[in-house]
């Protein structure tokens, strides 16, 4: 791979988006790698791995890769890495770029597709709401709103408040 | 004056010319091979074969390239040119003639030799010390830094530089003899006439060299760190212009290069558009503020790219670099538009140093030991400071040439150690204390042995090797030792044994042990040497003859002993003895070497207990 | 009731081997010197420290301590109380009025110094501050296993063990040792960010020494970078490669196995890989000493970013020397206590000067 084809900028993006502001401090120790359950379970899922091809600035393969979206945020990587790069939150910041770009995998449309209907992943039913009826809990509302705002389907719902009608 | 020889060394230019008819031209003696007083040599020092610089130890030398003197033409032209020549250099090795003998008092002053900040730490220190300090500088004046140094550092530092510091520029040590308390040194600016300083500090300016890979590398291409301004480096509005700083992929680099290679990087990328990728074996961040930095680089985007040492290939002068990526098990490359190189700091071994004035080569002078940290070296009263002693961090230099300083003062003023006594009447004239000697102590003038009056540890090793018994510190000679090993091992019960200690290894463990309560066998001896250079093989016979059914002599690891060698010096001379053993009715293991730290009380305890028994079934 | 008096031109407290050195050195130059160290002995870490030779000297430094005790024991100039605190520092004209407390569990020992016996007022024109720094504590990097899981220690327990004769043919014959490098160095996440330059020397040169004793035994090397640790590094490091596995990963972590310590960790392009070893070392690295915030009120000594004191921006007449200053070597350390002895040598001459002139 040719340095020269790679994209520089690409760990600046990341760096600037919310969450990924550690990527540039690694040192590549490999504590994560060590104890990612995903890598314990996927070989070619590695946290180092898909640090250093951010680094190197190999933009198109990183956001498309389907890699980036096995991650179990369990948080495990950033409690053992010694230079805070919370790699959790860094994969975050990645996967927001790639969806913005079109690269959300199906399971993910998927799932917001859920959210934007739902509000939850779960639909919830009378069966539920009976058995919360029974032990004295309030119903729960279905309230897709808030996930249509942040996935721009609609405006969020102060913003709609103020809107002159 | 002494008298001058002519040693002919037969160089290609040479082969026609008799060397008998130059020397009776001359008016000299031709060398045959005995003791000299003073000589000219028909080649230059660097290029004189070693027996004979080793032979010429200690005495005044005329070094004459005479081919180049006599040029070409008809043979009988040469033959003169080559008598005045020689003969003029005899003149200059006659004036050269040493001091017939060393004042009885060590001299006070000190030569600091050299520029920079080494030279001006060392000169304030001896000065504050109260010696009266020169320095001789190659530069105008001793605020030349070295390339190495920071400029503003020396500046502070030759502004507090007191009043009895005398300033010599323009001049350079050109030769040096004796040892401390009693050097005579050759400065450019002094002609033929040597001078005498109780010590010297060797601090020659330092230079940058590049550190790393430059074989093929296209020179329009290469900008080293010490060069570079950042300001220059800009990438194109549309792109990124790629820059890769090459910091150690061949061979290890010093750490404080690569700490100049990453604040060169750091500059570097905090540039519009420029990427900047840093090719390295090992991150050398062990400087104060070094992983700092590293982290620095990291946030400001520089590429960290670990390469397996010697694994970089470099193409087309630089133009395209390629190498495995250890984290991706992938091939990376890179056309970079310039290459950075980082640096380390070096200085000049000064050339008389191989000479056959300070009989020892370098590694021998200045060993990688841990006795002679901070800038001593192997030979008492001379120091070395600034970049000779490489990279050091922070106020490293200034801490050394502080503990220099110290060592220094106390030989120049504090000696306890008295000289050795030479007994002219016995002395063979056959040099070989003067080659043999560590510290630089004995000396030839013309007719006797003499010591220089501060230089001597008493380490004995002259008095191990000298023939005729005649030379040996106070207490050190064989009568002496020979006597207090006889009454010590006339009062030891059987089975008798002899541990001789080395008092930098074998006596602090054995105090220790002894401290502890350590039981020893009634029968050990316990001879403390202060090196394990004093064993000679007539002490190791002489204790068997005396009754020791074991002789152990414990010193210190190789690498780890304060003359360097002594304790080689006694390894030999017991493996050379040990095939003699079974002729004597002894076991292999009557004679050992027991290498030894001051620390190591329970390896002695073992090994005595171990040979104590094995001496007692015999 | 009032306290002893003692008067001293330069106080150093510590008694390591920059402590020693310093006042060898005051000694050299001709200056007296109190050391008061806070333990029974003398010699801080280093004498705890083994040899680390093999066919060679390793150039560890650690019995250079024996020869500064000797050293240190005969120089007129030279007083040493163990066993003893500074508890209060007040300035006092040019110089510095301290008070001592006796420490319990001081005995005379066998080393040179015997220790204060009483509450003690000291007057001294120069203070050294030789406290040492101090050695990371690896329950801090919980992961690592260290009290937690039979067979992890740290170095300091291994130089013991070595020294004591514990590891070798006739005690302990670990077939497998691990050293894990950086442990509380290199590290953002414990606010250390800064490389212990000690660590790879000592892990090394004691790696040799485990392959040296126990010629069997496999020994890796859990590391980021392999930083200089002397002149001869560089010849030595094809050498030690060849001795040892050197592995570039940091462990994820180290766990109870099958009745062994087992080290986690990743191989790039590779699965990360659980192995068993007998031993597990931790190379702990070198800190700011425990105390140096008492010290700095006590004297008002100045102390840099990451909490190492240091004499630049200090008060008048406090100097600072060995590993409390930053990381450093015992060679490096023992140098050093020579500039703080230079310094207070020159403070002390400047005073005296002053007083007279
Ligand atoms: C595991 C390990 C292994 C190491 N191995 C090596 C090695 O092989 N080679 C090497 O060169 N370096 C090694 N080092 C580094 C070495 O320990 C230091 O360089 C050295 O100890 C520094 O010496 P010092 O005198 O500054 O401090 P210390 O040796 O720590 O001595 C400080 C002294 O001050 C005393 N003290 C502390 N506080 C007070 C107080 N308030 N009042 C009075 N006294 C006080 C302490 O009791 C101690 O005696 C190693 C370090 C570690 C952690
Ligand atoms: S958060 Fe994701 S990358 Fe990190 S350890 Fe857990 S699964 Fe692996
Ligand atoms: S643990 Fe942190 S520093 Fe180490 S490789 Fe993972 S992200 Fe990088
Ligand atoms: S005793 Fe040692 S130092 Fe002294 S003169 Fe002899 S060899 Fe040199
Ligand atoms: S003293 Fe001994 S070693 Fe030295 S020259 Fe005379 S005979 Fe030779
Ligand atoms: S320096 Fe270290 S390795 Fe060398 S002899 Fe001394 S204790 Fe042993
Ligand atoms: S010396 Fe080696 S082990 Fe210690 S902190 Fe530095 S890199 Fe890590």
């Amino acid at each position: 791979m040719r340095l020269n084809d790679c994209d520089p900028g690409f760990k600046h993006e990341v760096a600037a988006e919310p969450g990924g502001e550690g990527i540039r401090a690694c040192f590549a120790c490999a504590a994560c790698s060590a104890r990612c359950p995903v890598g314990a379970n996927r070989p070619d899922y590695d946290p180092r791995r898909l640090i250093r091809l951010t680094l190197l600035g190999r933009r198109d393969e990183v956001l498309s890769s389907p890699l980036i979206w096995l991650c179990s945020s369990c948080y495990t990587c950033g409690e053992v890495c010694p230079q805070q790069v919370r790699f959790t939150e860094v994969l975050t910041a990645i996967k927001n770029i790639a969806a913005r770009e079109g690269h959300a995998p199906p399971s993910a449309k998927i799932t917001a597709e859920l959210l934007a209907k739902q509000g939850r992943l779960l639909e919830v039913t009378d069966f539920e709401n009976d058995k919360r009826a029974d032990l004295g809990l309030p119903p729960v509302e279905q309230r897709p709103g808030d996930f249509q705002a942040i996935l721009g389907l609609k405006p969020a719902e102060g913003e709609a408040g103020e809107e002159p009608r | 004056m002494a008298k001058v020889s002519l040693v002919w060394v037969a160089t290609p230019g040479l082969i026609d010319l008799d060397p008998a008819l130059v020397a009776k031209a001359a008016g000299m003696s031709l060398d045959q091979g005995g003791l000299l007083e003073a000589a000219v040599v028909t080649t230059s020092l660097e290029q004189a074969p070693k027996q004979l610089r080793q032979r010429l130890v200690g005495l005044p030398v005329a070094w004459l390239e005479l081919a180049a003197e006599v040029g070409g033409g008809p043979q009988a032209h040469r033959l003169a040119r080559a008598a005045v020549a020689v003969s003029r250099a005899a003149g200059r090795a006659a004036k050269g003639t040493l001091p017939p003998v060393y004042a009885p008092q060590p001299a006070q002053s000190v030569l600091v030799a050299g520029a920079g900040f080494g030279a001006l730490a060392a000169a304030w220190e001896a000065a504050a010390l109260g010696h009266p300090v020169t320095l001789a500088t190659p530069f105008d004046d001793a605020v030349q830094a070295g390339a190495d140094d920071d400029p503003e550092a020396v500046s502070l530092l030759a502004a507090q530089l007191p009043a009895q510091v005398e300033l010599v520029p323009h001049s350079e040590l050109t030769r040096l003899i004796g040892g401390a308390g009693g050097f005579n040194v050759w400065l450019s600016t002094n002609g033929d006439a040597p001078q005498t300083y109780g010590a010297v500090f060797l601090a020659p300016p330092g230079e940058l060299a590049v550190g790393c890979e430059v074989d093929g590398l296209d020179p329009a291409l290469c900008c080293p760190v010490s060069e570079l301004n950042p300001e220059d480096y800009e990438g194109p509005q549309d792109g990124w212009l790629h820059v890769a700083v090459l910091a150690g992929t061949a061979e290890p680099v010093p750490s404080y290069s690569f700490s100049a290679a990453l604040e060169a990087a750091l500059a570097l990328a905090r540039r519009p558009r420029v990427q900047v990728t840093l090719l390295f074996s090992e991150a050398r961040v062990a400087a104060p503020g070094g992983e700092k930095l590293f982290r620095d680089c990291r946030e400001a985007g520089v590429l960290m790219a670990r390469v397996e040492p010697g694994k970089l290939s470099l193409r087309d002068g630089g133009r395209e670099l390629a190498w495995l990526d250890p984290l991706l098990g992938e091939e990376l490359e890179l056309a970079p538009a310039a290459l950075v190189l980082a640096q380390q700091a070096v200085a000049p071994r000064p050339a008389w140093l191989d000479n056959d004035l300070l009989i020892k080569p370098w590694d021998e002078l200045v060993p990688d030991n841990p006795r002679l940290a901070g800038g001593r070296t192997s030979r008492t009263g001379l120091y070395l400071t600034g970049a000779l002693r490489g990279t050091a961090p922070g106020d490293a230099r200034r801490a050394e040439a502080a503990s220099a300083a110290a060592a220094m003062h106390e030989v120049l003023t504090g000696k306890v150690v008295p000289m050795p006594v030479v007994r002219d009447s016995f002395c063979a004239s056959c040099l070989t204390c003067v080659r043999t000697c560590p510290h630089g102590a004995p000396r030839y003038a013309g007719e006797h042995i003499q010591c220089a009056p501060a230089a001597c540890v008493a380490c004995g090793a002259c008095a191990a090797e000298c023939p005729a018994e005649a030379i040996a510190p106070p207490g050190w000679g064989n009568p002496e030792m020979f006597s207090s090993l006889e009454w010590g091992l006339a009062l030891a019960p059987e089975p008798k044994m002899v541990l001789f200690a080395c008092a930098a290894s074998g006596m602090p463990a054995v105090a220790s042990l002894s401290a502890q309560g350590h039981e020893w066998p009634a029968g050990l001896v316990i001879y403390p040497l202060v090196c394990a250079a004093r064993m000679s093989q007539l002490l190791l016979l002489k204790s068997l003859e005396l009754g020791a059914k074991r002789v152990l002599v414990a010193g210190c690891h190789p690498g780890n002993c304060r003359s360097v060698t002594g304790n080689h010096k006694a390894m030999a001379k017991i493996t050379s003895l040990s095939g003699d053993l079974a002729a004597l009715g002894l076991p292999p293991e009557a004679m050992e070497f027991l290498p030894l730290a001051a620390n190591q009380t329970r390896e002695l305890a073992q090994k005595v207990a171990a040979m104590a028994q094995a001496a007692g079934e015999e | 009731m009032t306290n002893a008096q003692l008067d001293t031109p330069v106080l150093i407290l510590g008694g390591g081997v920059a402590g020693l050195a310093a006042a060898v050195d005051l000694a050299r130059r001709g200056v007296a010197a109190t050391i008061i160290e806070r333990e029974p002995r003398l010699g801080g870490r280093a004498s705890q420290f083994c040899c680390k030779a093999t066919e060679a000297c390793a150039r560890c430094g650690a019995c250079r301590l024996g020869e500064l005790l000797v050293q240190a024991a005969h120089l007129p100039q030279i007083t040493i109380y163990t066993a003893a605190l500074a508890v209060a520092a007040q300035p006092q004209g040019d110089g510095w009025r301290v008070e001592l407390s006796p420490q319990p569990g001081g005995e005379i020992g066998p080393g040179p110094g015997r220790p204060l016996r009483e509450r003690t007022t000291l007057n001294t024109q120069a203070v050294i501050l030789a406290v040492g720094g101090e050695a990371f504590n690896p329950a801090g990097k919980t992961r690592f296993g260290h009290g937690r899981v039979d067979g992890v220690f740290s170095a300091l327990e291994l130089e013991a063990m070595l020294s004591q004769g514990a590891l070798g043919p006739d005690g302990l014959a670990p077939a497998k040792v691990a050293f894990i490098q950086c442990v509380g160095s290199r590290d953002a996440s414990l606010g250390r960010l800064w490389c212990s330059r000690v660590c790879c020397g000592y892990a090394l040169r004691m790696g040799r020494v485990i392959r040296k004793l126990l010629p069997e035994s496999q020994v890796t090397f859990f590391h980021m970078d392999v930083q200089d640790y002397g002149r001869a590094w560089e010849d030595e490091l094809p050498e030690l490669r060849k001795q040892m596995r050197f592995v570039r990963a940091m462990p994820g972590e180290v766990t109870a196995g099958d009745g062994r310590p087992e080290v986690t960790y990743a191989l790039a392009g590779e699965q990360a890989i659980k192995e068993g070893f007998d031993l597990v070392v931790l190379s702990v690295g070198l800190g700011p000493p425990n105390g140096a915030s008492a010290l700095g009120e006590l004297f008002g000594a100045a102390k840099d970013s990451d909490g190492f004191l240091t004499t630049d921006g200090g008060p008048a007449g406090v100097f600072v020397a060995g590993a409390a200053a930053g990381p450093r070597s015992l060679n490096e350390s023992m140098v050093h206590g020579g500039l703080a002895a230079s310094q207070a040598a020159s403070r002390v001459a400047s005073l005296t000067e002053a007083r007279h002139g």
